[in-house]
């Protein structure tokens, strides 16, 4: 279903094509110098280890990653009780609980000291228990995989679901080198590349549902994640891990809101976008804005592992190699009469990123060039780790 | 004084004076003049014949003669010299030729002058032996007569205290078509009235002879004497003013500023209208009507009105009667209505007579010609997008006419020349025709009927076409019951619709339509009891039937799931009653009262919320299905409408008003601009009607008798119920569209001055605006409140405004204009930060509105180049050429903001960046 039409893109070829108009930078001083609002991502886990992140926001066209806060004293409280301290981390800007079970009758709250002196509290939430996910399960269809997720509460407490996933799959690179570049000259590889990898992907997307129009706290077949059917990801083992979130209804809202506004940037036709700020408050400074909402409540996950013989074979699942292929040939004996093979290899491989894969050789053995690509299609370590997960089968 | 010894003249010669006085062999005028000043053409002159001139040195001393004669007449010699310019004469017996600028003198009293007494019995009826060779120039003999006839209506005896009503229509001499807006009057005693859209007048005064006097706009004033014995029936024909054709004289309503009732009303003719510059070079009432103080617009390429701080849904255009939902083509960059078959535009900002209802903001009336009752005659145009033309002419001559006109864009001949393979692929195209047919059966009935059809069909890089479509028809008949009351009853249909196709990828090939009808019959009465009474009633039922949206597969390939949408019926109607009381010629009150009612008809399926929560679908606890027919909600209530003046002196008055209005169907945008795409959704169980109350008071004064117009209203609005969104809301194929709308309190106010030069070399005017618009969302969840319940500004919210419309005439043939602009830029909300949180990149917004565009300035400028002004002639043409955005001023358009290589970066798109030349043709035959 068309959510919105595109007619702002159609307005704008319109004017392309009928008028002079013109699209040019603009950047208001007031976006260009905004105030650095601390930000806070995380809820409280109440049965397991707390993470929360403290950062600051940056101008909307900064191309460096928002700054973390650091230094903070960040605590969990619980309403007239005891305190539980979270600890920065050796990631500067995130803090870490010790394994901690709280009471779910209670109201508890994040409280921030930064290390400016500003102190920040979120509203003391109650404790909500997340139902255990009931499947993950999946689907092919013509156009492509689809992940679901169910589950219930029997007790009718939860409602609000939110979901977060984070997928693994496994890599091959096309090409496996047999010789490196190293002090000026082509030798045999010593360590050589290894041959699978494991690519890891958090979810961006915000999944949420309610059963409020149920007449039963339950959610079936939610569906989560969908793949197209040339996806890389399914091309040998693919794994998603799915985290369920019990929410209350104004978390819920919060990240309804905040999922419509990250949808849209405020074009012409798009819909008004809001400002949402959340559940956490300045307790010194009036002024001074914190982002973020915190809950508390506990997280379920359940895993699910695809492999590529379970998926129809009709499907042309890509390798996420394609551009890699074909290999490059460096020729030492172009053009004639031929440089320094010396000078050759120093132009073509003195640049860490391009490696050579195997020599060419004439068949009374001389070597007349190499085959060779950039790293990114020969060390699958440019787009996942080599260390094998602990639960990958 | 000039003016005593005209008059002395006058009188010598009507004392000395023979009828029919024989001519005697006349001198004639031979040789070519060339620029020659007046003052030595008339030495000349009085040297070779015996013509004696009389004139006032000071106005003809930029008066130049221009004449080839050959054994010509003096008078006939004259007519010719003096034809293209803006002075006239007229000659006595005596051979004295009296040369006045604009109006000519009588020279001669009335043939009648010395025969009337109170004696009924021996007044004259039109006398054929009036002088032939002292007619004035420019003025018809038929009018000449008419004037100096005493009409003898009624039957009694004309004596005594007793009071008749005179009852008739206005008319164009030439073209038999009505005048709308004239005012007939008398001034002794002070009566007036003025003419109905159909050109109809009803005045009632005491018995005796009167003199009714005429004026109207484009017409020459004019005057009939009666002796009135009873009520009776005077049809009144009047000369079109060619010699005002470039000026934006309201002449004929010099002190309508100060003595009209209407405040906050503008009336427009096409003559106005055509000398505004715009970007396309085609006369555009919409762009007109934003020059004016109070209507605003968010940006260029969008004839959404925003009327003194309310929203764009909240004005009721009417076009002959029937409503028009879409006033633009090809996304606002032109309306949709064909300058060439237009007569007047209506604005009423406040003080809405009670006639009509259903909108909170503003009526906007459009009016067309009726076509030439005489004869048959066309005009047309080229512009650089569109071409267009009328024809007009009657079916049976001074009994029923027909006027046709079309206009349509040829920019698809232009896509397909160009060599880029996706703009041949392209189509942009729109077209509109209007036609009108006017039968009048009798002195007491006549009927009109009005078809318009505009389309809009664009296609882009053949991915997705768009269609949408107005159709209207309305059917009037006028009856006279009696001079002093009379009815109109009039049914008319809308429909509204749009259709987009989506062609390029045969999976998701679909069609998405949207369709909304409108039927209404309505009897409208206007009573005139006496002279301090104008009576209006009546009654009207309007249905309308939305289909809100489907969505469906197109082709065999398509996996698009059909979405259909429940239809949605509504019947609103009302009563209505008016009544303008002139107290006293200083003082007059109009008071009037509409009390309308609306239901929401089945069948359909609605929801009902949990009390006190957020409307959404978790908080829906039931549905109830209502069958066909069944009444689903109902609302209503009075509209109360007053209005009155107050005459300080005679040329300065202060005007009240107050009125409430309520509207009943609510178009859906939650975007800036105003798009094709938007929907009407009519008020149901969820849904409630909008409310608006305006207080306005005003001040007018005019000086040098009434050429220059200042006035300074002011106002206060105040809106209930008014529809404003949800973060991110969906309105498109949202089956429980309520959930993502809230209701919204509005405030606006403001302070209107505008200063008006009507006649001369240099007219236009000169508007200032201060004004705010201000909404409030302070829903009882909440989630649902924006800006936490605070008032902030609404979209159109632009404090100042100012607009100066500029022309000077240099001569009859050439003619400039001026526009200037100048507005505070639009508010938006801007994004102010960017974060990561659930591992993606977020923003954070500042409040909403909190923030503006830059400020909007532009200047056009516009050169009309008009053809002979001969009145016989086989085709008159006129060329416009322009120039749009003189400075090349960069006007944000919308600012923008867009993710790039996880940067988010802003953009200001500008419509117009440079200055837009343009030329255009226009001809009349």
């Amino acid at each position: 279903m068309p959510r919105r039409l595109p007619v702002y893109s159609a307005l704008l070829w319109l004017l392309a094509l009928l008028l002079p108009s013109c699209i040019e930078p603009y950047t208001p001083d007031v976006v260009s110098s905004p105030r650095q609002f601390l930000v806070v991502d995380g809820f409280i886990n109440s049965q397991g280890i707390t993470t929360i992140t403290l950062q600051r926001t940056v101008d909307i066209a900064a191309k460096t990653p928002p700054p973390p806060e650091k230094g903070a004293a960040v605590s969990i409280e619980e309403e007239n009780g005891s305190r539980h301290t979270l600890p920065e981390g050796t990631v500067k800007g995130t803090y870490s609980s010790a394994q901690l079970t709280l009471n779910p009758q209670r109201n508890y709250r994040l409280r921030i000291l930064t290390a400016a002196g500003k102190e920040y509290a979120s509203e003391y939430v109650p404790v909500k228990t997340t139902p255990p996910i009931d499947a993950v399960t999946w689907q092919a269809a013509d156009k492509g995989l689809s992940i679901y997720v169910s589950s219930h509460d029997a007790s009718n407490q939860t409602q609000y679901y939110r979901w977060e996933y984070t997928e693994t799959w496994e890599i091959t690179s096309p090409y496996n080198p047999l010789v490196e570049y190293k002090n000026g000259r082509i030798q045999n590889i010593v360590t050589p590349f290894p041959t699978i990898c494991w690519s890891t992907n958090n979810s961006s997307a915000i999944a949420l549902a309610s059963t409020t129009r149920l007449t039963q706290d339950k959610v079936s077949n939610y569906l989560l994640r969908s793949l197209p059917s040339t996806a890389d990801r399914l091309r040998q083992r693919y794994s998603i891990l799915v985290k369920q979130h019990a929410q209350t209804a104004d978390e819920y809202m919060y990240w309804e809101i905040l999922r419509k506004n990250t949808e849209n940037i405020g074009t012409l036709f798009d819909p008004l976008p809001s400002q949402l700020t959340g559940n956490i408050r300045c307790l010194n400074d009036e002024s001074e804005l914190a982002l973020g909402f915190i809950s508390a409540h506990s997280v379920e996950q359940k895993r699910l592992f695809i492999t590529r013989n379970e998926l129809p074979t009709t499907w042309r699942i890509q390798s996420g190699y394609e551009s890699c292929l074909p290999a490059d040939t460096i020729f030492l004996d172009r053009p004639t009469p031929p440089p320094p093979a010396a000078a050759t290899l120093q132009a073509a491989f003195s640049n860490p990123n391009y490696l050579p894969i195997y020599a060419l050789e004439t068949p009374t053995g001389t070597v007349y060039g190499y085959i060779s690509k950039s790293r990114d299609c020969i060390d699958c370590r440019t787009r996942g780790t080599a260390v094998k997960p602990d639960f990958w089968p | 004084m000039k003016h005593i010894y005209f008059l002395f003249y006058l009188l010598f010669s009507l004392l000395i004076n023979v009828p029919g006085q024989a001519q005697q062999t006349e001198k004639v005028l031979d040789g070519t003049f060339t620029r020659v000043p007046f003052e030595q053409f008339v030495r000349l002159v009085e040297s070779q014949t015996s013509y004696r001139f009389y004139f006032d040195p000071a106005a003809t001393d930029s008066l130049f003669i221009t004449l080839k004669a050959q054994n010509l007449p003096v008078p006939a010699a004259l007519t010719q010299a003096l034809q293209p310019t803006g002075f006239r004469f007229a000659v006595d017996d005596e051979k004295r030729v009296f040369v006045t600028a604009g109006k000519p003198i009588e020279a001669t009293l009335p043939s009648t002058f010395f025969q009337n007494t109170i004696d009924g019995a021996t007044i004259a009826r039109a006398d054929a032996a009036a002088p032939q060779q002292n007619t004035p120039v420019g003025r018809s003999r038929y009018v000449r007569e008419a004037e100096y006839v005493v009409h003898d209506i009624g039957t009694g005896t004309g004596a005594g205290t007793g009071k008749a009503t005179l009852a008739g229509h206005v008319r164009d001499l030439k073209s038999g078509q009505p005048i709308i807006g004239a005012t007939v009057y008398t001034e002794n005693p002070d009566a007036g009235t003025s003419t109905d859209q159909f050109g109809y007048y009803s005045l009632t005064v005491p018995v005796g002879r009167r003199d009714i006097k005429i004026r109207g706009i484009g017409v020459k004033n004019t005057k009939r004497q009666v002796f009135l014995r009873g009520d009776g029936r005077l049809e009144i024909e009047v000369e079109e003013d060619i010699t005002s054709l470039k000026e934006v004289v309201i002449e004929a309503e010099k002190d309508k500023n100060v003595a009209g009732m209407q405040m906050g009303l503008t009336k427009l003719d096409i003559k106005t209208m055509r000398q505004v510059p715009t970007a396309f070079g085609e006369t555009d009432i919409l762009r007109v009507i934003l020059t004016l103080p109070g209507v605003k617009s968010v940006g260029e390429g969008n004839t959404g009105l925003n009327v003194r701080g309310g929203a764009t849904d909240q004005n009721l255009i009417l076009f002959n009667g029937t409503t028009i939902y879409n006033p633009s083509h090809l996304f606002g960059f032109f309306s949709a209505f064909n300058p060439d078959i237009l007569q007047t535009v209506e604005l009423y900002k406040s003080a809405i007579p009670a006639k009509y209802g259903g909108r909170l903001s503003s009526v906007l009336e459009i009016t067309t010609r009726e076509g030439n009752r005489k004869k048959f005659s066309g005009s047309g145009g080229i512009g650089p997008l569109t071409g267009r033309l009328t024809l007009e002419g009657p079916i049976v001559k001074d009994k029923s006419s027909f006027i046709i006109s079309g206009r349509s864009s040829y920019s698809d001949w232009i896509l397909r020349r160009l060599s880029n393979s996706s703009f041949r692929n392209s189509t942009a195209s729109f077209y509109d025709v209007s036609a009108h047919v006017s039968q009048q059966f009798n002195d007491k009935n006549s009927v009109y009927a009005t078809g318009y059809l505009s389309a809009d069909r664009f296609r882009l890089a053949s991915d997705t076409t768009y269609q949408y479509i107005n159709q209207n028809a309305s059917l009037k008949w006028q009856h006279s019951f009696n001079n002093k009351i009379y009815g109109v009853f009039t049914g008319a249909y809308s429909h509204y619709g749009y259709d987009i196709t989506s062609e390029k990828n045969p999976v998701t090939a679909s069609r998405l339509q949207y369709g909304i009808k409108q039927t209404n019959l309505q009897a409208d009465f206007s009573y005139f009891p006496n002279t301090k009474h104008t009576i209006d009633f009546g009654v009207s039922s309007l249905l309308y039937q939305i289909s809100p949206g489907s969505l469906k597969p197109n082709g065999e390939g398509s996996l698009i799931a059909p979405a259909i949408l429940g239809r949605e019926q509504a019947l609103e109607s009302a009563l209505y009653v008016s009544d303008r009381i002139d107290v006293s010629p200083r003082f007059s009150v109009a008071v009037g009262l509409r009390y309308s009612l609306f239901n929401a008809l089945g069948p359909r399926d609605v929801y009902q919320y949990a009390a006190g929560l957020s409307k959404s679908e978790n908080t829906i606890i039931d549905t109830l299905r209502y069958g066909s027919g069944k009444v689903l909600a109902t609302y209503h209530g009075p509209e109360y409408r007053l209005s009155a003046r107050y005459a300080l002196t005679d040329n300065s008055s202060v005007k009240l008003s107050y009125n409430r209005t309520r509207q009943y169907i609510h178009q859906l945008t939650n975007t800036a601009s105003v798009s094709p795409a938007d929907i009407w959704k009519l008020s149901d169980a969820n849904v409630r009607p909008q409310v608006g109350d305006q207080y306005a008071v005003g001040f007018y004064r005019n000086f040098k008798s009434n050429t220059i117009e200042t006035s300074v209203e002011a106002y206060y609005k105040s809106l209930r119920d008014f529809v404003d969104y949800k973060s991110g809301a969906t309105l498109i194929l949202n089956p429980h569209i309520e959930t993502d709308i809230v209701n919204a309190l509005g405030k606006a106010y403001g302070v209107e001055v505008l200063v008006k030069k009507t006649t001369g070399k240099v007219n236009g005017w000169l508007s200032y605006t201060y004004s705010r618009s201000l909404v409030r969302v302070n829903a009882a969840t909440t989630s649902d409140m924006v800006n936490g319940g605070r008032y902030y500004p609404s979209n159109f919210d632009k404090p100042h405004d100012a607009t100066l419309v500029g022309n000077y005439r240099f001569s009859r043939r050439f003619s400039t204009s001026l526009n200037l602009t100048y507005s505070t830029g639009r508010p938006i909300t801007l994004p102010l930060a960017k974060y990561t949180s659930g591992n993606a990149t977020r923003v954070y917004y500042s409040e909403r509105n909190a923030y503006r565009i830059p400020d909007y300035y532009r200047a056009d400028f516009a050169l009309n180049i008009e053809g002979g002004h001969k009145v016989k002639k086989l085709a008159h043409s006129s060329w416009t050429l322009g120039l749009y955005n003189l400075t090349g001023r960069r006007n944000p358009y919308s600012v923008y903001f867009k993710s790039e290589n996880g940067q988010i970066k802003g953009y200001q798109l500008s419509i117009f960046g440079q200055p837009i030349p343009t030329i255009t043709y226009n001809f009349k035959f």
